[in-house]
């Protein structure tokens, strides 16, 4: 009885997460006025929402600044979070909570109430609608997570690795680059597959501080879509374009789940 | 291979003193062994010496030379951690190569060493596995693998064995004394297991609350205690404390009055106190004798009896409440609820001040003379007595 409850719950949670992509998948597969007969799959399954994407705007140029723009996120938060934890996780000095804290208030702020500063920001530094616009502003919003979950990880490896290290002559950035970056890799997996989502997904930003399309991320790229007419929202395309954009986050989920559930530090202390 | 200075060495942690200016010379290629109840300060003690805690007051010299601002890898130190503290992401092989590499040391030379190293310790079949690949013994022997490819002057151990199971701590303990026989370093070794303090050191060092008891060699320690703290921690079980009273002190002997009427004369020298002062009397368990022998006796009876087999130990509640703990053999007839006199022996007895401090004996024990030096070669005759 309770493992079927359980398996109940299961299947209602698994549902709800999964359908919305399920429909998403079925609608892109539909064309016309085919799109609002429900059905579980569509009865003349074809491929021209996927090609019509590409046609009607430089959808690909999207996709490469979207992955531009989040994977150099993801490189240059992960490259700051690593030192900035070892110094905040593993180094005490004065003020080090106080400096926690507001680097964990700073990701409180609702997007919109920095978004004219920002603005501001990026006008002055020359980089409107430019990709390294977009890059700097995410990391508002990716450098304050990465910094507290690398610091959490970085505290809970054993002091006594790095006092090993420092007896064999290593000095700080050998113990964070080769004894503790290596150890840190499934942690680094977790918040970096985070951050990249959290970037790849960014819409508020990149719709502001980008002009043209040729600048576009991937999502402001899709919500400006249109259609024949202004009055017609192309169903089609929205879904097919989402499709083939969601489809590379799961692919990474995959092959880092792995990395991420893998405890790498078993065999360093006792146990 | 060099000699170790303390000089009135301090550490606080904030508030809290936990090293009380202590002084302690350990010689060279001598093995100490710091002892002591947790909290005594003895790892931070080790660690002031390694250069992972900074001492707020006081020099500490390796080989003559001050090192108070040298970092822990110019000291040339080299620690086994309680924990082993392996890279657990670098093979055996890398483990122990890290420190040679760091240091910029020829290739061939880092093979040569950690290969050497790998044959003493036996572990050559493992050089290519991970930590988490290893036995808790194995993982120990990499950790001091680690520590001898640096090829260190001064050896220092934290707690080494205190994670492993009873059957292979006996055996790394027999593994230390002999690795220590062939590589001949000076080595310091903290540990709160009296046994492996016993049986690997050279010389111990009893602490306290951050305060030295007293230094010597095992035998030293423990056939002539400096005090009360010293005599309780040496030895299992530990030696009986009874407050007693003296009645007479002459050149030769004390006298003191027992609880339950005895009175027996201890060969030590009164060092200040006179009749009427109140002093306790120290006997080992294994140091009371039976009655008939005994210079003293303590009446009272057994409470509780605990047969290990090859001996008993029977704990007497004397008249006053005091409890006495004897050793006797391992087929004794004896049960809870017998009458039992507790013989003391005069020249096995200690007697301790009212504040603890041991009145020295006239004559010392034959294997506490003091600690001779270990090299044959700085070897000097033995002092006669």
């Amino acid at each position: 009885m309770k493992r079927l409850l359980f398996a109940l719950l299961l299947a209602a949670i698994v549902f709800y997460t999964v359908f919305p992509f399920y429909w998403a998948i079925v609608s892109s597969l539909k064309s016309g006025s085919a799109l609002f007969i429900v059905e579980a799959w569509p009865a003349d399954p074809t491929l021209a929402n996927y090609a019509a994407v590409f046609r009607g705007q430089p959808f690909g140029r999207s996709i490469l600044n979207s992955l531009l723009v989040a994977s150099g996120v993801v490189g240059v938060s992960l490259a700051l979070a690593v030192t900035a934890s070892y110094a905040l996780g593993r180094v005490a000095f004065r003020g080090r909570s106080l400096l926690l804290l507001s680097i964990l208030s700073v990701s409180m702020f609702p997007q919109v109430a920095v978004l004219s500063g920002l603005f501001e920001l990026v006008r002055a530094l020359g980089l409107y609608n430019s990709l390294w616009g977009l890059g700097l502003t995410y990391m508002i919003f990716t450098l304050p997570f990465t910094v507290w979950v690398l610091t959490t990880f970085m505290r809970e490896l054993p002091r006594e690795l790095e006092e090993a290290a420092i007896v064999d002559g290593a000095t700080p950035w050998v113990i964070v680059t080769r004894i503790f970056l290596p150890l840190l890799g499934p942690a680094l997996a977790a918040t970096g597959l985070l951050a990249f989502i959290t970037a790849w997904n960014e819409f508020l930003f990149a719709l502001t501080f980008t002009l043209t399309d040729d600048r576009r991320t991937v999502p402001v790229a899709i919500a400006l879509m249109s259609g024949a007419s202004a009055f017609e929202l192309p169903w089609g395309q929205v879904m097919a374009a989402s499709v083939v954009v969601t489809v590379p986050l799961i692919a990474l989920v995959l092959v880092f789940q792995r990395r991420i559930v893998s405890g790498l530090t078993a065999g360093a202390v006792k146990g | 291979m060099a000699a170790v200075e303390l000089r009135g060495v301090r550490k606080a942690f904030g508030r809290t003193a936990v090293i009380h200016g202590i002084d302690l010379e350990i010689r060279d290629n001598e093995f100490m062994v710091f002892v002591g109840p947790s909290g005594c300060g003895k790892s931070t003690l080790l660690r002031l010496i390694a250069g992972l805690e900074d001492a707020d007051g006081g020099d500490i010299l390796i080989g003559g030379a001050e090192v108070n601002d040298v970092p822990p890898a110019g000291r040339g130190i080299a620690m086994v951690f309680q924990s082993y503290a392996l890279y657990p992401h670098m093979s055996v092989y890398e483990n122990m190569a890290f420190g040679l590499t760091l240091a910029r040391t020829a290739r061939h030379t880092v093979e040569d060493r950690v290969r050497a190293a790998a044959r003493t310790l036996r572990i050559e079949d493992l050089l290519h596995r991970k930590p988490r690949e290893l036995s808790g013994g194995q993982r120990q022997r990499v950790a001091i693998g680690r520590a001898i490819v640096r090829e260190p002057r001064v050896f220092l151990f934290d707690e080494p064995l205190s994670n492993l199971d009873a059957a292979l701590r006996v055996a790394m303990r027999i593994e230390i004394a002999e690795l220590r026989r062939q590589i001949g370093a000076t080595m310091v070794y903290v540990t709160h297991d009296q046994v492996e303090a016993m049986t690997l050191a050279d010389r111990i060092a009893v602490l306290n609350a951050g305060r030295l008891e007293q230094v010597g060699t095992p035998m030293d320690l423990y056939h002539h205690p400096a005090n009360t703290f010293v005599a309780g921690f040496l030895g299992s079980p530990r030696m009986n404390l009874l407050a007693a009273t003296v009645t007479d002190v002459n050149g030769a002997a004390v006298t003191a009055a027992l609880p339950g009427g005895g009175r027996v004369r201890i060969p030590v020298i009164a060092d200040g106190v006179s009749a009427g002062d109140g002093v306790t009397l120290g006997v080992r368990p294994q140091h009371t004798v039976p009655a008939g022998d005994a210079d003293a006796v303590l009446p009272g009876t057994v409470f509780v009896v605990e047969r290990l087999g090859a001996e008993t130990f029977c704990h007497v509640r004397l008249a006053d409440g005091q409890a006495v703990v004897t050793q006797a053999a391992g087929d004794v007839r004896v049960a809870a609820g017998d009458p039992l006199a507790v013989g003391i022996a005069a020249d096995t007895a200690h007697l301790f001040t009212g504040d603890g401090r041991a009145l020295p004996r006239h004559r010392r024990h034959p294997l506490a003379e003091p600690p001779a030096p270990v090299t044959p070669a700085a070897a000097a005759p033995p002092p006669s007595r």
